[in-house]
């Protein structure tokens, strides 16, 4: 017993810097996710038939293949296919971002859609297009309502990441593993691994509440 | 020939194998899930002190380990104090008991949603606790954690594929072995991605048949 | 008249939640084919009374006689069968969501009563045809009108054969053209000779049939007489008050 601790105590700065690998991964993914949830939201919404459906297949494609086999597919597959060089971070950062982007549209369609009409028909009123009111009138009310959306988004592309160790990627699991299977102390390093991806939510999860607060506005809320 | 790979019998046969290991995963996770799911969910409910704050210390750690954590604590972890699992059965176990937590999530939300009301009348009839929750709060609770649930059983479908990282050769596992050996990896998992948006996509449509099946006027709305 | 038992006798009812009472040694006796009105003002006690009667809320202290037996271990199956022998009338009618109309009035039959579905049925749909309902019996409360539903609802409760019955505000939910078809329900159930507790701000309908109105505020019961005594010559000066009051709110027409 003893004799783990101090083991795990010894692996402590090494997973740190494991969940540093694993907070690039989820942010670089939300951010991804971010920007293409939120075209892939607005053109539901507003686009024509055909980038409607196409945008449906997206989201059908992507909310229904397991992120493993898509993982595969663009590292083995589709980008050496293209001959693009990626590292296994940055494919992973881009497949776990295009898999957010799938489930954040449908939460930003969601806000969008439950915005009263007459939002839109003011700001038209005003003689601004919709090129202008979307970005300046529709958003930035549809992005406060996303924030509780959001927030469970970030726990599950969290413990998501760490599925990007099966293509190598050192992030906290892989490091857990690495480490485990060295000293044999597995569970006490899994434990510490899955406690430390707990940790990273609630981190996370509250820094959005706060977030929630500071751009509150009096008599809106989700 | 490249394009007749995918119909070379080996192959086929190959592919075929791993899909009914991925069912034979999928099937027994996706029941002992939801009866994990409707007992956590009501004791989170109807239990007392303790027993609520065990149950929610278990969603705690089920819902808030990475799955793949999970299957690694119940594969390579377990036999650190003796116990060892085959994959198969680490997998199913792991599976069952993460999503049996987050099952218990909508259980419990469905269990709530049930107004007091209905529940003053059933006892106001004569109703014993015991009939009151069989026949007046679990089939409205049940109708109202359908959709959450159902969705969770198509996680769970895609989630199967993490079987392969401890070693149980499922249907992504044998995708891995095809490409390979045969360096085409991007036909492989296209098709093998395909295979799954069919598994889900059926389980989407099949629930909601069975939502419609079970549509009460007016009962959808949360109270 | 002196050596009638009373179907139903409360004695000393109390309950308080903290210290704060909030019905407060209450009582009360009940002939066979009574009815018994409580007024009084909104959360006087009238609805607590009500659900201490059939044991919804635990009263703290106090005595329940049925047909001259009292009820000592208010759980389990005593309690159960008193239950079905006092029949309850919500204020928002609670008819189960998930059944239709035919079915709320038929689970507490099959499953309390132990009857077998047929003859569950054709209890239930004779008691909704006794409510005008019978063409309904196939809708889901969604779809009824308030009215309606609470008629549904006292088809339930009867469909039980109880030997009293308990409205709590039975028409306080309603839409003002609603009420009346929930009371000529009720007036059919007085002149059939059903035994009633109501409470209700109709205050006129209650003049019109009631053999006794009971004067509940802050958890007390404050006089208790027949209705033209408690409508125009009670004693009690905060009665008074609120006769005066609530007949000018709610008129003096008994429907």
């Amino acid at each position: 017993m003893a004799e783990s601790l101090v083991i795990l105590y010894g692996a402590l700065p090494y997973l740190l810097r494991g969940s540093l690998v694993t907070i690039a991964v989820v942010a670089g993914a939300m951010m991804i996710g971010v920007v293409v949830g939120i075209s892939l939201a607005v053109g539901q919404v507003y686009g024509g038939k055909w980038l409607r459906r196409m945008i449906a297949v997206y989201v059908w494609f992507f909310r229904g293949v397991p992120l493993l086999v898509l993982l595969f597919l663009f590292y083995f597959g589709l980008f050496s296919l293209l001959h693009i060089n990626l590292s296994a971070f940055t494919v992973s950062v881009i497949v776990l971002g295009l898999i957010s982007a799938a489930y954040q549209s449908q939460i930003f369609r969601g806000a969008i859609m439950s915005l009263p009409e007459g939002q839109l028909k003011a700001a038209r009123a005003l003689g601004m297009s919709d090129r202008k009111a979307i970005p300046l009138i529709i958003l930035p009310q549809a992005l406060r309502l996303s924030i509780p959306g959001w927030s469970n988004e970030y726990s599950i592309v969290l413990k998501d990441s760490a599925v990007a160790y099966a293509l190598g990627v050192m992030e906290m699991m892989a490091r857990a593993h690495f480490v485990a299977s060295r000293t044999y102390e597995h569970l006490p390093l899994y434990f510490a691994a899955g406690v430390m991806f707990l940790i990273l939510t609630y981190l996370g999860t509250k820094g959005l509440r706060i977030l929630e607060e500071k751009v509150r506005i009096p008599g809106y809320s989700s | 020939m490249r394009e007749l790979f995918f119909f070379q019998p080996d192959v086929v046969s190959a592919l075929m194998k791993g899909l009914w290991v991925s069912v034979q995963l999928i099937a027994p996770s996706a029941v002992f899930g939801v009866i994990i799911g409707f007992t956590i969910g009501a004791l989170r409910v109807y239990g007392n002190a303790f027993i609520k704050a065990v149950a929610n210390g278990y969603v705690l750690i089920f819902r808030g380990f990475p799955l793949v954590v999970q299957l690694f604590i119940w594969y390579f972890g377990l036999p650190y104090i003796g116990i060892y699992l085959p994959p198969f059965v680490a997998a199913v176990l792991g599976f069952s008991l993460c999503s049996g937590a987050y099952q218990s999530e909508y259980v419990r939300g469905a269990f709530l949603s049930v107004k007091t009301g209905q529940t003053m009348a059933a006892r106001a009839l004569g109703f014993s606790n015991i009939k009151m929750i069989l026949f007046v709060t679990l089939p409205q609770a049940f109708r109202r954690a359908l959709p959450g649930c159902g969705n969770e059983i198509i996680y769970l479908i895609k989630y199967s594929s993490l079987a392969y990282m401890i070693t149980c050769i499922e249907l992504t596992g044998q995708g891995k072995i095809i490409a390979s050996d045969s360096f085409r990896y991007t036909e492989t998992f296209m098709v093998i991605g395909a295979v799954y948006l069919v598994l889900t996509s059926a389980a989407a449509w099949l629930l909601r048949r069975l939502e419609d099946r079970l549509h009460i006027p007016g009962f959808e709305q949360y109270g | 008249m002196t050596d009638t038992i009373p179907i139903l006798r409360i004695e000393h009812m109390t309950k308080w939640y903290g210290d704060k009472e909030v019905l407060k040694d209450a009582s009360l006796s009940l002939n066979k084919g009574e009815l018994k009105v409580l007024i009084g003002p909104s959360g006087g006690g009238k609805s607590t009374f009500l659900q201490c009667i059939n044991f919804l809320i635990k009263p703290n202290r106090g005595r329940i006689w049925l047909d001259g037996r009292e009820i000592l271990r208010a759980k389990g199956k005593e309690l159960y069968d008193y239950r079905q022998k006092v029949g309850m009338i919500f204020q928002d009618f609670n008819l189960f969501d998930h059944l239709t109309a035919l079915h709320n009035v038929q689970i507490g039959l099959v499953r309390v009563k132990g009857l077998s579905r047929t003859e569950a049925k054709e209890r239930a749909v004779l008691e909704l045809d006794r409510v005008g309902l019978k063409s309904y019996m196939n809708q889901y409360p969604a779809e009824l009108s308030g009215g309606q539903k609470q008629r549904v609802s006292i088809a339930r409760a009867l469909a039980m054969d109880p030997e009293i019955m308990l409205l709590d505000e039975p028409t306080s939910a309603l839409d003002p053209e609603l009420i009346s078809e929930v009371l000529d329900v009720i007036r059919a159930l007085r002149s059939n000779g059903m035994t009633m507790i109501m409470s209700t701000h109709h205050i006129g309908f209650a003049s019109e049939l009631a053999d006794e109105l009971i004067f509940l505020e802050d958890g007390s019961i404050v006089e208790t007489g027949p209705p033209e005594k408690i409508l125009y010559r009670a004693e009690c000066a905060r009665t008074r008050e609120f006769c005066s009051k609530i007949t000018e709110m709610y008129g003096n027409s008994s429907s």
